[in-house]
């Protein structure tokens, strides 16, 4: 056991409903933190595990909840990479500090499709969230995530370019690829939201680029987005709230996530594309609007502004609710861990 | 005449490649960039008037409507892909095969990123407005930028990066550059970068999106 680097409070105790307060875009009872993925040095440092116990199945579990209920948070964000529930084969990805969107293709016409090897939904170790009940405070839920959302997965099958000339060349295997990928993400979300421990979930598919959607959005409203509506129903059927993580610019199909597909949160904000104190602005009477603070901005800026920054939003939210504090994405190794501590820290000083 | 090589660039910017193609929709079984340009030929149309007033048109036309938002990047694609299917009738007409250049454009994504949609979309726009492209690829360090433009010394460079992590490593290639060939023109661009950065690290321009950048040559 090393040093603990940072708690919210000694006796801070989780309280989910505070979360649940937020999706509903109440006010909480006191500030609250959210955030999807933490790298594992800072998971060390909250933790004061240096590294990751692997000598039971639980064992991992028991650092990442720990951390998460030292930075305090209400819960702990699990994604099905973790849990070995539901992956699709990929071919071989080379990976640096990034990955090509077209790298990997497995599926390029009907052959290809016919012989991959779709993955079974149900085969997962779903037990093991059941199981993590036993770890988590008094309070506290999992948020269970998938391993990459539709077109995420499509595009990883397809491949970026691919599935670009594919939909309008052959609309079939199109439909075909969507709808393998949407049915297995479906069974996935209908059984992790029925489990008593996960009290979310949150549905991760990247739809942007700087600009603008990468698909036209009637492209998206005809192969992406339908699914996505099935999937927050069966979220909402298990009376748990929905999330949508989804990058890039997707002002344009804002109405279509709020009205259509019904999404309680939206993550992922940059300042780039829409500052979260505007996007709080714009949709946050009809949407909870989580985390936001830019990851560049988390990158490069002194320790002072983060904190400056948080506290404005948490200021900002105080009248109406419906904001979580938290990074623009999530926290990876290149956030200085100070200014981590710099923005959670912020929900002591308000 | 020049109705064939206006149908032709409509053809080209709305991705309509040849009669089987099935796109788009509102087409279907009409002849498509393909047969326009053989048709054009066997009309006797100079291939460098096909070219330059009927393929160069309708490319440009999509790269300015993605600058303005009104295109996305499928619709560049398939473009592209019918404008490839005119050239392949064009192609024989030229010495050696070869299409004239307006000049050659060395591209490649920086060290440490393998990001590679925004440099394709450069290098379909600038082959479309009649440059030739050397593409060398992802995760290209300054070395290989370096061999590239002794082989190629009137060549000019664009660096593509999509992460604030990986733009850093655009100086370490800019500095190589400058050290063997001072007089080699470099344009960076990429989600990350803006004007400020490529001015900081000695670039010589930055644009926001591939038609802007053909443009700014024309």
């Amino acid at each position: 056991m090393s040093k603990v680097y940072y708690q919210r409070d000694k006796n801070f105790e989780p309280d989910f409903e505070q979360f649940l307060r937020v999706l509903r875009r109440d006010i909480p009872h006191r500030p609250t933190l959210f955030e999807f993925a933490m790298n594992d040095r800072i998971l060390g440092k909250l933790s004061g595990e240096k590294n990751e116990n692997k000598s039971s199945r639980l064992a991992p579990f028991r650092r990442l909840i720990k951390a998460f209920t030292n930075a305090g948070y209400d819960y702990t964000t699990i994604s099905a990479w973790r849990t070995n529930t539901l992956d699709f084969p990929k071919g071989n990805m080379a990976e640096k500090e990034s990955r090509s969107l077209n790298a990997g293709s497995m599926i390029t016409d009907w052959e290809s499709f016919e012989k991959y090897p779709w993955p079974d939904a149900r085969a997962g170790d779903y037990e093991l969230y059941n199981d993590l009940g036993k770890l988590l405070p008094d309070g506290m839920k999992l948020i269970a995530s998938g391993n990459g959302g539709l077109l995420e997965n499509v595009i990883d099958l397809a491949g970026f370019e691919n599935i670009s000339l594919m939909y309008m060349l052959d609309e079939t295997l199109t439909t075909n690829i969507f709808n393998f990928v949407g049915e297995r993400l479906l069974k996935f979300y209908e059984i992790v939201a029925s489990i008593d421990t996960v009290g979310a979930c949150i549905v991760n598919d990247d739809w942007g680029f700087k600009n603008q959607t990468m698909f036209p959005p009637e492209m998206l409203r005809r192969w992406v987005f339908p699914w996505h509506k099935k999937i927050v129903e069966v979220i909402h059927r298990a009376g748990k709230p929905a999330i949508l993580h989804s990058c890039g610019q997707v002002k344009d199909v804002m109405k279509d996530v709020i009205v259509d597909m019904k999404y309680d949160g939206k993550h992922s904000f940059e300042d780039l594309i829409i500052p979260v104190e505007e996007a709080y602005d714009l949709w946050g009477k009809r949407i909870a609007i989580i985390g936001g603070i830019d990851m560049d901005f988390l990158a490069r800026m002194p320790v002072k502004d983060i904190q400056r920054r948080s506290l404005a939003m948490l200021r900002k939210q105080l009248s109406r609710g419906g904001y979580l504090l938290g990074s623009g994405n999530s926290i990876p190794d290149y956030i200085p861990d100070e200014n981590y501590f710099a923005m959670i820290s912020a929900v002591k000083n308000i | 005449m020049s109705e064939l090589l206006e149908r032709l660039s409509m053809l080209v910017e709305v991705g309509k490649i040849n009669k089987v193609t099935p796109y788009p929709p509102e087409m279907k079984d009409m002849d498509g960039a393909s047969e326009i340009t053989q048709q054009a030929l066997e009309r006797g149309i100079d291939p460098q008037i096909i070219l330059n007033d009927g393929l160069m048109p309708g490319m440009s036309r999509i790269g300015e409507k993605f600058a303005r938002g009104e295109a996305f990047i499928p619709n560049m694609l398939i473009s592209a892909k019918a404008m490839n299917a005119a050239m392949d009738h064009l192609k024989p007409f030229f010495d050696g095969g070869e299409m004239p250049s307006k000049g050659t454009l060395i591209i490649g994504t920086v060290k440490g990123d393998l990001h590679d949609i925004g440099k394709n979309l450069v290098k379909m726009i600038m082959e479309g407005d009649g440059w030739s492209v050397i593409d060398l690829g992802t995760d290209v360090g300054g070395d290989k930028f370096v061999k590239s433009v002794n082989e190629h010394k009137e060549a000019i460079i664009g660096i593509s990066a999509l992460l604030t992590t990986t733009m850093l490593n655009m100086e370490e290639v800019i500095t190589k550059l400058r050290e063997n060939n001072s007089s080699t023109k470099i344009f960076v661009g990429g989600a990350a970068v803006s004007k400020s950065f490529s001015e900081k690290i000695g670039a010589d321009g930055y644009f926001r999106d591939p038609y802007s950048f053909a443009q700014s040559f024309n």
